[in-house]
């Protein structure tokens, strides 16, 4: 479970993030939506330990990441923004090398990672080196070494983007499996479908502040909107002054 | 899931995951290669050519033209060491100007008349004095023409009843200072450079892919959200680094010293010797520096964002390690005591001493290693406070 509280980070006079307040719980899927730039990956670079906030308090099942950052990473699985991989290593290798800094050894590592493999499909491709992947390859790579730990919770920033149909589908997949299993998974998109195809709960966030949340119903009732992508548009706030 | 990584461990992991990346690019493995030849390839080709050369002194043709007009002068030409004598071309100087000669010997017609009648019997001596090659061989020609003279007037003096001694009013001794000998000590003095080097391009490879490799790929993020200090991940990357320095030292010293047995060193009269304690004393020098320079290019490199921007930062380092070892060559005097614990200039002293073969104090390699290690671990700190830093960890 993972709780935030007035969050703040500022670049210079920038205010990237402005008093973001949320929580995500055991078992359900909660989105954070909103457009580029929105202060989405500034909230979860501060969630996964490695910004720090100006303001604020994360709690990573009742750890304080601002305080015992050590401590929330090992409850933490994160596919972060920039989730580059290396090219002369293997896609086995990628997720042996995250499960031993994590402290998995001997037959644990090796069924963890046969199971990540067979589970994301990758089997056939797991002892090429990643150099010459597909990018729906490399996300796939990046997500097995990030959760090779078993992490309670579940962090993913803009998972599908770029991703083709058939790869989309298999990280829908894992993080229905997580949620299934009782994980608490938090993951970022600006675009609408993928949120409402996945999530029990949504965070809109837009300039920096939340502007919405709760479950697709709670939208469309707050908005007045029945479509969601109108919705969204209308809490973010993009919607050009309309003469109605 | 069971945890059980410590600082220890997962350092272990770091420094086996840098191993097998860095093994497996082939630009690295060249560089090490390419390298650890050079130096060896260098100093076996300076040495060969500087043999040849002073071999080409040793064993001359002399062309005479005229021979017959001086048969006991040209017979004792031939019975000096070394020395053929050939017929002389048709036009001497065209011969020597167009360098199908170095030197030309031609004896006057009237040399036997002169010579039975004690008047200076006449020898020209043709050279080209702008041919930089041809010059020993020229200078080797002259002086054995001017013995040939000194003999002959001292036996002169000598049927007179006067002591030869008595005509030499002074006595020149030649002292040569830019002798080929004194070129090849020179040479050797670039040997602990060469070495030293080897631990720089050797580790170079590792300092800068683990650091602005992982910038550039975007790597970084994910890997420091693992539960592992900075401090254990810095360490891993710079002792994997520590270990391919090591390696290419090994290398390139051990193949600069079984080079060494082939070098044509009594042709330049040198004596000069390069064996296994020297190795071991080259390696207990270079040894103790490596973890330094490999920490101080990790510092450096982290600062770049891509590969080919720590590679620049790295010449720039690389020419800066140089300097103070160009001038300790240049300018071998004075030895400081203080020179043995400045890192680089301490190492590249006491390798002098120690293929000079002076004694040197264990304590001194003791402490010279020691201060190297120390500044190594206060680097390796600084590069892990570098990997809290958001630009550092962010910033592509």
């Amino acid at each position: 479970m993972i709780a935030i509280e007035s969050l703040h980070k500022r670049f210079g006079e920038v205010r990237a993030v402005d008093g973001v307040t949320f929580t995500a719980d055991d078992g359900k899927v909660t989105g954070l939506l909103g457009p580029n730039g929105a202060g989405k990956t500034t909230t979860l670079r501060m969630l996964y330990t490695l910004m720090r906030p100006d303001e604020g308090r994360i709690l990573v099942d009742g750890i304080d990441a601002v305080t015992d950052p050590q401590g929330a990473r090992f409850a933490l699985g994160v596919l972060p923004d920039q989730s580059g991989l290396y090219p002369r290593l293997t896609a086995r290798e990628h997720i042996e090398y995250f499960g031993e800094l994590q402290g998995i050894t001997g037959a644990d590592l090796r069924n963890r990672t046969d199971h990540l493999l067979k589970m994301l499909d990758m089997t056939a491709i797991a002892d090429r080196r990643v150099a010459g992947f597909s990018h729906g390859e490399r996300t796939k790579t990046a997500l097995a070494r990030a959760i090779v730990h078993n992490p309670k919770n579940v962090l993913l920033d803009e998972p599908t983007n770029g991703l083709d149909v058939m790869s989309t589908r298999a990280v829908r997949d894992i993080i229905r499996r997580l949620k299934g299993e009782g994980h608490t998974v938090l993951f970022s998109s600006h675009v609408m479908q993928e949120v409402s195809a996945l999530c029990d709960s949504i965070v809109v966030i837009a300039r920096g502040k939340i502007v919405g949340s709760g479950t697709p119903d709670d939208l469309r009732r707050q908005t007045g909107h029945d479509n969601l992508e109108d919705a969204f548009v209308a809490l973010s706030g993009l919607e050009p002054e309309a003469v109605s | 899931m069971t945890t059980k990584s410590t600082p220890m461990t997962q350092t272990i992991v770091v420094i086996k995951k840098e191993l097998k990346d860095w093994s497996r690019d082939r630009r690295s493995i060249l560089t090490v290669l390419m390298s650890s030849l050079l130096a060896p390839g260098i100093i076996f080709f300076m040495f060969n050519s500087m043999a040849s050369r002073q071999r080409s002194v040793e064993d001359i043709t002399v062309p005479v033209v005229g021979a017959s007009h001086a048969p006991a002068f040209v017979n004792w030409l031939k019975q000096q060491a070394g020395v053929t004598i050939a017929d002389g071309p048709q036009d001497p100087e065209e011969a020597v100007r167009s360098r199908r000669e170095d030197v030309v010997v031609v004896i006057d017609e009237d040399f036997a008349k002169n010579f039975a009648a004690s008047r200076p019997a006449q020898v020209r001596l043709i050279s080209d004095g702008s041919s930089q090659n041809a010059r020993p061989k020229i200078q080797r020609v002259r002086q054995m023409l001017q013995r040939y003279g000194g003999e002959i007037g001292s036996l002169r003096l000598i049927a007179r009843g006067i002591s030869p001694v008595v005509a030499q009013a002074v006595q020149v001794e030649d002292v040569e200072v830019s002798s080929a000998q004194q070129r090849a000590a020179m040479i050797l003095g670039f040997i602990p450079l060469f070495v030293m080097l080897s631990a720089f391009t050797g580790a170079m490879g590792i300092s800068t892919d683990s650091t602005a490799g992982e910038r550039e790929r975007g790597s970084f993020e994910a890997l420091l959200v693992n539960p592992a200090p900075r401090i254990t991940i810095a360490s891993g990357k710079w002792l994997a680094g520590t270990i391919t320095a090591w390696a290419t030292v090994a290398i390139t010293a051990t193949l600069l010293f079984t080079m060494f047995r082939y070098l044509p060193l009594q042709d330049l009269g040198i004596r000069f010797r390069l064996g296994t304690p020297e190795l071991l004393g080259t390696m207990a020098v270079v040894l103790p520096l490596a973890p330094l320079i490999v920490a101080i290019q990790m510092y450096v490199a982290t600062f770049a964002k891509s590969f080919k921007e720590a590679q620049s930062y790295l010449s720039f380092l690389m020419m800066a390690q140089m300097i103070p070892g160009m001038m300790a060559t240049m300018n071998p005097t004075g030895t400081k005591a203080w020179m043995y614990y400045v890192p680089w200039i301490g190492q590249q002293t006491l390798l002098t001493d120690v293929l000079g073969n002076k004694p040197i104090a264990p304590l001194v390699f003791v402490v010279v290693g020691v201060v190297n290690v120390a500044l190594a671990v206060a680097a390796v700190r600084a590069t892990a406070g570098l990997l809290h830093r958001e630009k550092i960890i962010f910033g592509r």
